[in-house]
């Protein structure tokens, strides 16, 4: 599940479009450091680390337009719920004593995924629309379709991943 | 100066005001295309909107559109702040009457490079 360049399956594959391991940790490098560690680069490549039960999800979906038929992807992002808690308190410059409502935290962890996600987008050179995010804490909502590419880091010590899918139905497009 | 920050996430809504504002302006804030409408009809002298483009009811796009067909508005500036980075998406966005694109992630420093590119810099930020 983690090797380095990976091409889309089928029509994606067919258009040249691509995606590597080390072109997603420039993307979340570009982001975390922009958005919140004012231009530190503090995301890292980790040894890999599973699921837990208390994993938050926060994805986009891509819907590109290709000569030989249409094609969706899904970017999700993965942490534990107490480090989309830190995202959020840095997002929106909360003391680290207060306390982030369910809204505010899938609203700033969502942003994550939607940034994260539209810079993916950018990779892929073909007409493309993107969704707006979403999150859950439950990873079948999430990791749906087939597995394309994904990335373990760590991010101030905490763990994240960062994985790309190919929706294999069309109803999965939101 | 007035601006209008336009973006369905509160949270990219509260950054780009938090800039803004640092740097005196007066920030109202909408959650999508059409909302930010209704605030720019009760606020003709609004200087800058900052425009996301994937929003429900009405996107950035449209907005833009919808401005840039009212002479009313013609002296208000749009910037998109948005994710979309597609040469294609860009064209369109400033063809149709949008001033500035910042792509998402920025900085802060950024927004204010922008602003200055813009001459929308207030004057004590750019003595």
């Amino acid at each position: 599940m983690t090797s380095g360049n990976t091409t889309l399956d089928g029509a994606g594959a067919e258009a040249g479009v691509t995606v590597d391991k080390e072109q997603i940790l420039s993307i979340v490098q570009e982001v975390l450091s922009a958005m919140l560690d004012a231009g530190e680069v503090l995301v890292f490549e980790s040894d890999p680390h599973g699921e837990s039960d208390n994993d938050l999800y926060a994805w986009v979906d891509m819907h590109m337009v290709l000569p030989m038929g249409d094609l969706s992807a899904r970017a999700v992002v993965r942490t534990e719920a107490a480090t989309a808690n830190v995202i959020t308190q840095s997002l929106l410059m909360m003391d680290p004593s207060e306390e982030v409502s369910t809204e505010d935290l899938a609203d700033a962890f969502g942003e994550i995924a939607n940034v994260v996600g539209g810079n993916v987008k950018s990779l892929i050179d073909v007409p493309a629309s993107l969704s707006l995010p979403s999150v859950s804490a439950v990873g079948s909502d999430a990791l749906s379709g087939t597995f394309l590419q994904d990335i373990d880091l760590n991010w101030r010590g905490m763990p994240l991943n960062v994985s790309l899918w190919i929706l294999t139905d069309a109803t999965e497009w939101s | 100066m007035k601006a209008i920050v336009i973006d369905d996430s509160r949270t990219m809504r509260r950054i780009i005001s938090s800039i803004l504002k640092g740097v005196g302006y007066e920030v109202l804030e909408a959650g999508d295309g059409r909302e930010a409408l209704d605030i720019l009809t009760e606020n003709p002298d609004t200087d800058l909107c900052c425009i996301d483009w994937n929003m429900p009811v009405m996107d950035g796009l449209s907005f833009v559109i919808e401005v840039r067909a009212s002479r009313e508005w013609r002296n208000t500036t749009l910037m998109m702040v948005t994710t979309e980075s597609e040469r294609g998406q860009i064209v369109k966005a400033l063809a149709a009457g949008a001033h500035e694109y910042l792509i998402k992630p920025f900085t802060p420093e950024a927004i204010l490079q922008k602003l200055e590119l813009l001459g929308l810099l207030p004057i004590e930020e750019n003595a």
